[in-house]
């Protein structure tokens, strides 16, 4: 994309008026997507989006400027305006830049533009054949694939040379009952940090299935009550719970600002002792996986919480800096056209050790929530919300009667701590997370678990 | 990327290619975007972005193909395109427009904004911040930050369109915490204008404080039914997660309740809903939609009563009306599709203070989170974290916060009593004045 001369010189120049640190950021992205409702292809798109931005850091300033226009002339100018709004006294001598050996932990098999864009319609036409069929209620289907190859290069004047491929595909399936007035719908985006291997791979016979499955569930459910009560949190896309409530204010961005409520809490108790939280960017093939960040430090797992004590942030470069932490990895951004923050990658509660009928089992009346939707948080008071897709109440320690439209809302600081039960079969999510440097691929995971007490959003 | 030399390659490959017509969308723009932490300049950011997306007819099927890269094999473009096109399977009509005889005069490029410098932008963002220091000692600023960005786009098609427009426009946006007791609130404020003589950065930044401020020391309250106000902006952000009822394309892939409504009542008769691309001054005005259809203005709900869905070409033609002009691309890589304008429910004639005055036990509601995950644009169904205050015996009591509201919109829409007189715009052009329910699900304690 840039070579080693270019990439010099844009960097010298960005570093022209002293500035203590720079670096560019190119990338090239490939994609296709193919969309089918109703059995009909409606949508097959393809592309590319291609360019570099140059960032400058002084202190605690930070300038960004980027383009899709990567000559030579052009990325010079920039780096030369970006660092007009910079005074500085840093000398740098960029004679060679070190290249970071990594080695890819996320082999592909199959590269998307090897494939036929037939074999695509035919993969998702099975899903589409599956959930209609499922049942008369169901009315409408909507499947969608899509790819992405993205190629990156960082490099810094700090001598850093890093290049990665980060290959994704992912489908969605989602189904619709109705009924004279009334609609509902199921839905599931799996997807993987591979190439068509992954379709090869996925039973979206199965997945039609469920889909279909919880939109007619969900079509026959009464609404789901009100209050605050137990809520037992199925694995898998459960994680949403920590991804909200407690994920996103251990970010460096929110900590440099002390604009979270975990804030000055390392060392500090902040969740029951059931709960060890993890983020891991090196997962294989994992939806959130990466081999290398955005900045160029390569992908770890890190220990965020280890039996309910704080044991790190995730940082990046910049915001790490503010707070005296080394980056851990975790610096992502949607594209060259936005500064990356600290982001989570594959972020879950590690498994426990009960038992998924004890925990059914043990629970007199309350929630069991099945499949989660997205949520979001307010970082600096922990408010947090997050949508229940499927639920069934759950009386006298046995699942009853399905429920529909809840969300559930509270405090992270005090639901981390109101987890009394966490059980042995961790399974992870994939999702896309969108916050300050824009929409990423991540998962969040967790075994089936219980909180003592939520309030639960329903319209019953 | 010189488009004029790439559009006629484009169209000289498409039709060796075996393209029947053929269409290019350019759309490029610059932004600078200041951003201030504490008295310094914390981010200085500028952009020069363009892409275009090549579409045309191949055996009756469009087939896409979108890139950034300004020195893109047009041949290879093409190819990708026409493999796309293969796939397709829809019966539907598409079209690649003549165009229209005239097209609406509207002004949204303002040459003025261009002379704004960095330094004016960066004071005026230094100044938002100190007006909310200053505002109180429970404040602190967290962000303030002035943007400003132009928007170029391009179409030009085999069949005769060719028509462009350019966009400018400049925003402040400030994101406050108050902190009291140990309890944080962090609320925002944005301002967006095509003129930086109408942004009061004082009252911005006041604004932002009071809601901050005034949600210190809330708490939950009792769940149940309750009567509700809902503020004009948050009631548009709701609005807008049902917006794509509206489109005719899902009213006829069966993706919308709005199905066979036209001519019924469907929202009490309080509700006038308006869409106009040509409205002065608003932050989706344009002159003509992305498939080069001329712009105008259209009541889509008449007190009540459903008149028209949104139209883009194809939709329109399966049900042999006229699009309406609402055939938009979510970016220039996006394939056609539908999205409103502004589109906005009509103002009516009692003030939110008025409203209040005449209830006894209620709840206004200022501020909900929530939106993408907890409001079902098929269903209706929303269930949606929320903050505002407690009103009893006609005035407002205390802050609220740890609760849920929910619903169903469309059950909503036939329970308005009363449209204040106070609408608001959104970031995204959806307006809405405040609206007294008499009945919401509340979900608290």
């Amino acid at each position: 994309m840039i070579n080693v001369k270019t990439a010099q010189a844009v960097l010298e120049a960005a570093v022209s008026t002293g500035a203590e640190f720079a670096e560019l950021f190119a990338e090239n992205n490939s994609r296709n997507n193919i969309g089918i409702t109703n059995g009909i292809v409606e949508r097959a798109n393809s592309g590319t989006d291609k360019g570099c931005g140059i960032r400058i850091i002084n202190k605690e300033r930070v300038i960004y400027v980027y383009t899709n226009n990567m000559t030579y002339d052009n990325l010079i100018k920039i780096a030369r305006e970006g660092a007009a709004a910079i005074k500085g006294d840093t000398k740098h001598n960029i004679t060679v830049f070190n290249r970071l050996e990594v080695s890819n932990a996320h082999p592909v098999i199959i590269m998307p533009d090897t494939v036929e864009k037939k074999r695509i319609v035919d993969f998702l036409m099975e899903g589409h054949s599956r959930a209609i069929a499922y049942d008369s209620l169901i009315t409408q289907t909507g499947l969608s694939y899509l790819d992405s190859v993205q190629d990156v290069l960082i490099a810094n004047t700090e001598g850093l040379w890093a290049e990665d491929r980060r290959v994704r595909t992912r489908i969605s399936v989602s189904a619709v009952a109705s009924n004279e007035s009334e609609k509902q719908t199921g839905y599931f985006g799996p997807g993987a940090l591979q190439g068509f291997e992954f379709c090869e791979n996925t039973d979206i016979k199965a997945i039609a299935d469920e889909a279909a499955r919880c939109a007619v569930t969900m079509l026959k459910a009464d609404n789901c009550p009100s209050g605050k009560m137990p809520v037992v949190m199925d694995n898998g896309f459960g994680g949403v719970i920590f991804h909200e409530a407690c994920g996103h204010g251990l970010e460096a961005t929110a900590i440099s600002k002390r604009a979270s409520v975990f804030t000055d809490k390392l060392g500090e108790k902040i969740a029951s002792d059931k709960v060890t939280a993890i983020d891991d960017g090196t997962i294989p093939n994992s939806w959130g996986s990466i081999n290398i960040d955005d900045e160029g430090t390569p992908s770890r797992k890190n220990v965020l919480i280890e039996k309910g004590v704080l044991k790190s942030y995730m940082t990046d470069r910049y915001n790490g800096g503010i707070i005296g932490m080394a980056p851990t990895g975790n610096s992502r951004r949607e594209s060259y056209k936005i500064v990356p923050v600290s982001r989570m990658t594959n972020t879950y509660i590690a498994a426990g050790t009960d038992k998924r009928e004890d925990i059914i089992a043990n629970t007199e009346y309350g929630l069991y929530a099945k499949y989660m939707g997205g949520g979001s948080v307010n970082p600096a008071s922990g408010d947090f919300n997050f949508a229940v897709n499927e639920a069934y109440i759950i009386r006298n320690g046995k699942i009853c009667e399905p429920v529909r439209g809840a969300t559930l809302i509270g405090k992270g600081s005090v639901v981390l701590k109101n987890i009394d039960m966490v059980s042995d079969d961790l399974a992870l999510a994939q999702g896309m997370c969108g916050a300050s440097s824009g929409s990423i691929p991540v998962c969040v995971g967790q075994p089936m678990l219980r909180v003592q007490d939520i309030t639960v959003g329903g319209r019953g | 990327m010189d488009i004029k030399v790439l559009k006629d390659r484009l169209f000289e490959s498409a039709k060796n290619e075996g393209f029947e017509s053929c269409e290019i969308y350019y759309q490029s723009g610059s932004s600078l975007n200041v951003s201030v932490y504490k008295g310094n300049i914390e981010k200085y950011q500028s952009s020069e972005n363009g892409g275009f997306c090549f579409r045309g007819l191949y055996k009756g099927n469009m087939g896409y193909y979108f890139s950034e890269d300004p020195d893109i094999d047009a041949h290879m473009a093409v190819k990708s395109a026409k493999e796309n096109a293969e796939v397709i399977t829809i019966k539907d009509k598409e079209f690649i427009y003549e165009g229209d005889k005239e097209y609406p005069a509207v002004n949204v490029y303002n040459a003025a904004l261009e002379d704004i410098t960095a330094e004016e932008k960066i004071q005026t963002a230094l100044d938002i911040e100190r007006y909310a220091r200053e505002y109180d000692s429970r404040i602190t600023v967290n962000r303030s930050m002035v943007a400003s960005g132009d928007n170029y786009v391009y179409i030009c098609n085999t069949e005769g369109l060719e028509v462009s427009e350019r966009e400018n426009h400049i925003l402040a946006y400030v994101e406050v915490m108050a902190e009291e007791n140990g309890e944080a609130k962090e609320k925002g404020e944005i301002w967006i204008g095509s003129d930086m003589d109408s942004l009061d950065p004082k009252k911005l930044s006041e604004t932002a404080c009071k809601k901050a401020i005034s949600a210190l020391n809330s708490e939950s309250i009792k769940s149940g039914g309750m009567k509700a106000i809902i503020e004009n902006e948050i009631f548009a952000d709701i609005f807008q997660c049902f917006t794509e009822s509206f489109y005719a394309e899902n009213v006829q892939k069966g993706f919308s309740l709005l199905k066979d409504k036209i001519g019924t009542q469907i929202a009490s008769d309080t509700v006038t809903i308006t869409d106009d691309p040509l409205m002065p001054g608003g932050y989706a005005t344009t002159a003509f939609d992305g498939e080069g259809v001329a712009s105008r203005k259209k009541t889509v709900v008449e007190k009540g009563v459903l008149k028209t869905y949104l139209y883009n070409l194809k939709s329109a033609n399966v049900d042999g009306v006229s699009s309406t002009g609402n055939g938009f691309k979510g970016s220039f890589r996006s394939a056609v599709s539908t999205a409103p304008t502004n589109f906005y429910i009509e103002k009516g004639d009692k003030s939110v203070e008025d409203v209040i005055d005449n209830i006894d036990y209620g709840i206004y509601i200022n501020d909900v989170a929530g939106l993408h995950s907890g409001a079902n644009g098929i269903s209706g169904d929303f269930s949606l974290a929320a903050e505002g205050f407690l009103i009893e015996n006609g005035k407002i009591t205390r802050p609220v916060d740890q609760i849920t509201i929910a619903g169903n919109f469309y059950e909503v829409l036939k329970n308005i009593d009363t449209v204040c007189s106070d609408i608001k715009f959104n970031s995204s052009a959806i307006g809405s004045p405040s609206v007294y329910i008499k009945n919401i699900e509340v979900s608290g304690q």
